[in-house]
């Protein structure tokens, strides 16, 4: 897989509201059409699975990106960022994901495969700033390899470092 | 019993006799610890299995709504997902008689096999198609790390290839699995399907969609092939134990009767000795 691109400036954008998609998919019971159908889930967690929200905000490669009901179907690759779930309730939860792909299905339907996703609270803006030291030494010393994979720590460390409290 | 023993009641098979109840039950001991093993090691691989379940089946949504169908013609590429260690049943041996199947219907699909025991199996007939292996597979669940390498040394290769099956063994329940494949769909495939228009996506990005994908299809056949095993491990040694048992139960009977009998004909000698001095 490519590494993840740095994005320097992020755009919050809102996509056009498209009437629902009817075509033929297995009969489950429709999303109720003011909400999209979240399925957040990593390899060895799922965290949301078949649940309703109102809004869902994501950060992709190609920019921020707020997902509501009835959203264009699109296919999103995630950046180092936070994802913001606003649920029915109305409480918001937010979870750092590492990269992966987000995916809008036609039926109000939001499919995220994230490899790795924690809550915002999880993170010690200490032991982020620790590893961000250790990873800008490796970034200019070592093989080329080693070079690569602590440039992509840094990635995902510095956006961390921008949330994490 | 399944076996005639000398009918001499001597020392020596008295001695015989011992020796193998010893084994037998030493045996017993084994089997029934690795089947408690496997039992633990179950608990977890089945929770492992169904969060690799729902990671698969939503990384596979985008190529159910798109319709997405694999090419029939060009290189094919074929993964087996099996393991290492052995002492699990027909687990190994199904798996290894699917891929068969699939391969005289296309001799020429190239093989990546994960796990030294389907690689053993394969390698008999079809060493040629082999084009990657890899071992130290099944000791633990698997990680996602793991799934990532394999998809990335297969890129490696360089070969295009136009499909790609993974064959694992599903897990139906606790005493049965069923070898089954699912398809990893390429890039191209993604861009012919019937409703791949529905969707808004940039250039690029299907090419690393499907890469993403093959790698989650990857860790999910290695979690429940995983579940298999370790389950399949469970019954396997679950009746070796019985099998044990039982011939404990028979040995223990046998030496008994060979100890009075033993016994009898020393007393015998013995008295016979005794009286033929009056």
């Amino acid at each position: 897989m490519s590494a993840l691109r740095l994005v320097t400036r992020s755009v919050l954008r809102s996509r056009p509201v498209v009437a629902p998609w009817r075509g033929s998919f297995r009969g489950y019971a429709e999303v109720p059409s003011d909400k999209i159908r979240l399925n957040l889930t990593l390899p060895h967690q799922t965290i949301y699975q078949d649940v309703d929200v109102v809004q869902v905000n994501l950060p992709a490669t190609t920019g921020d990106l707020g997902v509501l009901a009835n959203h264009v179907p699109t296919v999103e690759q995630l950046r180092p960022g936070v994802i913001d779930v606003v649920e029915e309730s109305g409480s918001t939860k937010q979870f750092f994901v590492s990269g992966g792909f987000a995916v809008v299905q036609p039926g109000s339907l939001l499919s995220i495969n994230a490899i790795e996703a924690y809550p915002v609270e999880d993170f010690s803006a200490e032991a982020v700033r620790a590893q961000l030291a250790e990873a800008q030494k490796n970034a200019t010393s070592g093989s080329e390899i080693d070079q690569v994979e602590a440039k992509i720590e840094l990635e995902v460390l510095e956006a961390l470092a921008a949330v994490a409290k | 019993m399944s076996r005639s023993i000398a009918p001499a009641n001597t020392y020596a098979t008295l001695r015989e006799i011992e020796s193998r109840l010893k084994s037998i039950k030493n045996i017993e001991k084994i089997t029934n610890t690795m089947k408690i093993v496997a039992s633990t090691k179950l608990s977890r691989a089945q929770r492992a299995m169904f969060d690799s379940r729902a990671y698969g089946e939503t990384s596979d949504e985008i190529f159910k709504k798109a319709a997405t169908q694999p090419a029939t013609e060009g290189n094919k590429l074929i993964i087996v997902s099996s393991s290492d260690k052995g002492l699990c049943g027909g687990i190994h041996s199904q798996i290894s008689k699917a891929v068969r199947a699939k391969l005289a219907l296309e001799p020429e699909a190239d093989l990546v096999i994960l796990g030294d025991k389907a690689k053993t199996q394969l390698a008999r007939s079809y060493a040629s198609n082999i084009v990657l292996s890899f071992n130290q597979v099944g000791k633990e669940i698997p990680t996602f790390a793991e799934a990532q390498t394999v998809a990335d040394k297969i890129f490696k290769l360089g070969k295009k290839y136009d499909s790609i099956e993974i064959f694992y063994n599903k897990f139906k329940s606790g005493i049965s699995f069923e070898p089954t494949s699912v398809p990893a769909f390429t890039e191209e495939s993604l861009k012919s399907s019937p409703n791949f228009s529905a969707y808004d996506i940039e250039e690029d990005l299907a090419e690393d969609l499907t890469e993403f994908a093959l790698a989650n299809a990857i860790y999910w056949a290695l979690a429940e092939g995983h579940a298999c095993e370790q389950s399949a491990r469970r019954s396997a040694m679950d009746n070796a134990s019985k099998n044990a048992g039982d011939m404990i139960g028979r040995y223990s009977i046998l030496y008994n009767r060979t100890r009075q009998a033993v016994i009898t004909n020393e007393l015998v000698d013995i008295i016979t000795g005794a009286s033929s001095l009056q």
